[in-house]
């Protein structure tokens, strides 16, 4: 489980993130909801150890990622998606995938490039593993982003805007894909854009505002009218996603 | 080893040394690079021949060792040609072309980095072509090469060092006079590695300013 | 031909003479890449004092002559007890100061990186060390191919200053057949021109290594 306790995150003199307290269960699927600059993409970050925490803790499955030996071993259990892909320019699509589970789980070269081949045909990429990141399109680098993530084999997936960067019908290529994960029962916090998507699959909603947790409701609770639709400033959100 | 120890007298040696290199240093520094804006300016003007010409020759000077072209100078064109060589004329000839040749492709770059348009403009407005070299082009390919020129002038101070190796009593050659009266050589070349070093470092900060100077004095915004 | 005639009986000569510069480099290059990469990692490194020293020592050898530097080991090595030849010496020199540029080369490699690429890889747990020698220097080399081609570049007419310390390469044989033959033009316009074609060569090499390690990369 990941738990977050009165997590705060300053820069400079401004407070991104102002006491964040969110436990994420085994087995739920979180979606972080706000404007942007509200710190959701802070708050992932935060938790795969890219920020430090100005105050606060932050445990996954109890391992305090603000010490060394801590964050180490809650990298080896979560994975993190990013909005650019950021996938590595020099490696394949196959390299991409392999380097983490060779190099960080000890894994043989050749049982990591099954289980990445495994991954590849599974979001229907069968035919690029040689291919590099610069030879594929956008919604297909993602796509190797999420295998990436999954090679590791984590508990915890972390999901930061990874639909933003893409035209609308890779969009959906990529939500699909996450669509099926959802199924399979991995933990994932969730940080978009994507309201219709994240009602869809989501377990839970929290709604952020200026670095605080507005709301924290169940999917169902959140989109009822006596519910998260009854705070004004969710309402107005919500209008203006439709509208765009 | 009386006559071994380093002297007061080794203080004006080094002065010397440093003034025949700096000397040296300015003059093929001005020679070179007003060659290398000539051939840069006739380049533009596309003469028939001459440009491939031009290009032949600084391609060959920037991709041949200095001290092959100063040998070439220095014993080669005395032997072919019958006539006397002093080895500050040698050195002459060779620093100032081989400046102008690293002068010539950074200031064609520069001309070349204007944008088409204004030079169409330009000659809408009914200016002629050289006005338009002046007051259009010049400029702009100033304020484009200055930093360059900068970096390669730093690295020709450097190069003047060779000219000890043809007979130049310039500061290295004062160096190896005095490594081997004193056998001292590392005293000896850490000094005069300073001294290099210092002029480096002055003429960059230098340069620098200036380099910050013309931009500011065009006041144009990032580009 | 006039030039032939002149050049001809000291062919086999100036080609071992060729041989050795080419030697020369190839170490050279080989020791100032190693020391570049050092250098340029320890130039990106948080600790203030690696910095400070690897800085210092990138400064001072691009801003001293070669020639000056070439000396100071020549003369000086022996006063601290160390005896090696001239053809060491000078491949020694050569890597120091090639290391110094191609360490400038390299770390602006380093800097031009994209940083979620290296987040991507620090959060899928690897070490520190690990994401340098997987992700951020096998990155930054391939970038840096065309400006550590141009530091080579240099680094072959450099060499030729080999010849003041009694190295045999290609311009210290030269002076010699000059002498012998008492032709020094035929003798130094044949050594420019082969200097000129074998660089122009080598620079065409480069483009094309270049364009190939880079075809699949990000904005190269």
């Amino acid at each position: 489980m990941i738990r977050i306790k009165d997590l705060v995150k300053t820069f400079d003199d401004s407070t991104v993130l102002d006491g964040v307290t969110l436990d994420v269960n085994a087995g739920e699927i979180v979606t972080v909801l706000g404007a942007s600059g509200s710190g959701k993409s802070t708050l992932i970050r935060c938790i795969n150890g890219l920020e430090r925490p100005s105050g606060g803790t932050i445990t996954v499955d109890g391992n305090d990622v603000t010490t060394k030996a801590g964050l180490a071993a809650s990298r080896r259990i979560s994975a993190t998606v990013f909005q650019l892909f950021n996938l590595y320019p020099h490696m394949t699509a196959l390299g991409n995938i392999t380097l983490a589970p060779v190099e960080v789980l000890g894994k043989s070269k050749a049982e990591a490039e099954e289980q990445a081949r495994a991954l590849l045909a599974k979001v229907g990429l069968a035919g690029h593993a040689d291919k590099y990141p610069q030879q594929l399109s956008g919604g297909q680098r993602q796509r190797v982003g999420i295998c990436r993530a999954l090679a590791m084999q984590p508990r915890y997936i972390l999901l930061d805007e990874v639909t933003s960067a893409l035209d609308p019908e890779t969009t959906g290529e990529v939500l699909d894909i996450l669509q099926k994960l959802a199924t399979e029962a991995t933990t994932m916090v969730f940080v978009t854009h994507e309201v219709a998507f994240a009602r869809s699959i989501s377990t839970r909603i929290v709604f952020m505002e200026a670095g605080k947790l507005l709301v924290d409701m169940p999917t169902e609770e959140f989109f009822a009218e006596n519910g998260g639709l009854a705070v004004p400033r969710i309402r107005q959100f919500l209008s203006q996603i439709r509208k765009d | 080893m009386r006559f071994a120890d380093f002297t007061p007298f080794d203080l004006v040696l080094l002065a010397q040394g440093l003034g025949v290199s700096l000397a040296l240093f300015l003059t093929t520094t001005v020679a070179g690079l007003l060659l290398g804006l000539g051939f840069a300016v006739v380049h533009h003007f596309r003469f028939p021949f001459v440009n491939p010409l031009i290009v032949a020759v600084t391609e060959a000077l920037k991709n041949s060792p200095v001290l092959v072209q100063l040998f070439l100078v220095f014993f080669g064109i005395p032997a072919l040609m019958q006539i006397r060589m002093t080895p500050a004329s040698a050195a002459f000839i060779t620093l100032s072309l081989n400046t102008a040749a690293f002068a010539f492709v950074i200031i064609r770059a520069g001309i070349e980095s204007i944008d088409r348009d204004q030079i169409d403009a330009a000659e809408a407005f009914g200016l002629r072509r050289i006005q338009i070299l002046r007051r259009v082009i010049g400029p702009q390919a100033l304020a484009f090469s200055i930093g360059p020129i900068v970096g390669i002038l730093v690295n020709q101070l450097q190069v003047t060092s060779l000219i000890s190796v043809i007979g130049v009593f310039d500061l290295t050659k004062i160096g190896n006079i005095l490594n081997l009266r004193t056998l001292e050589p590392f005293i000896v070349w850490a000094v005069i590695g300073s001294i290099y070093y210092v002029c480096a470092k002055i003429l960059a900060h230098s340069g620098a300013r200036l380099e910050r100077r013309i931009r500011r004095s065009y006041a144009w915004g990032e580009v | 031909m006039r030039v032939w005639r002149v050049i001809e009986p000291y062919i086999g000569f100036l080609l071992q003479g060729f041989a050795l510069t080419i030697f020369a480099c190839l170490l050279a290059i080989i020791g100032a890449v190693i020391l570049g990469g050092i250098v340029a990692s320890m130039r990106a490194s948080q600790r203030s004092a690696l910095r400070w020293v690897a800085h210092a020592y990138s400064d001072i050898f691009r801003n001293v002559p070669f020639l000056v530097q070439l000396f100071f080991l020549f003369y000086g090595l022996p006063e601290l007890g160390i005896y090696i030849g001239a053809f060491e010496t000078g491949v020694i020199a050569l890597s120091l100061a090639g290391g110094a540029f191609v360490s400038d080369v390299i770390l602006s490699g380093i800097r031009s990186i994209d940083r979620g690429v290296i987040e991507a890889a620090r959060v899928s747990g690897l070490n520190d060390v690990k994401v340098f020698l997987r992700i951020v220097l096998p990155i930054a080399l391939r970038v840096s191919v065309r400006p550590v081609g141009s530091v080579l570049i240099n680094l072959v007419l450099t060499s030729s200053i080999l010849s003041t310390i009694t190295v045999n390469e290609l311009t210290g044989v030269a002076k010699i057949v000059a002498a012998e033959t008492f032709k020094p033009f035929e003798v130094y316009a044949v050594l420019l021109v082969l200097y000129a074609s074998f660089t122009t060569a080598l620079s065409l090499a480069i483009v094309a290594w270049h364009r190939r390690l880079n075809r699949f990369m990000t904005g190269a």
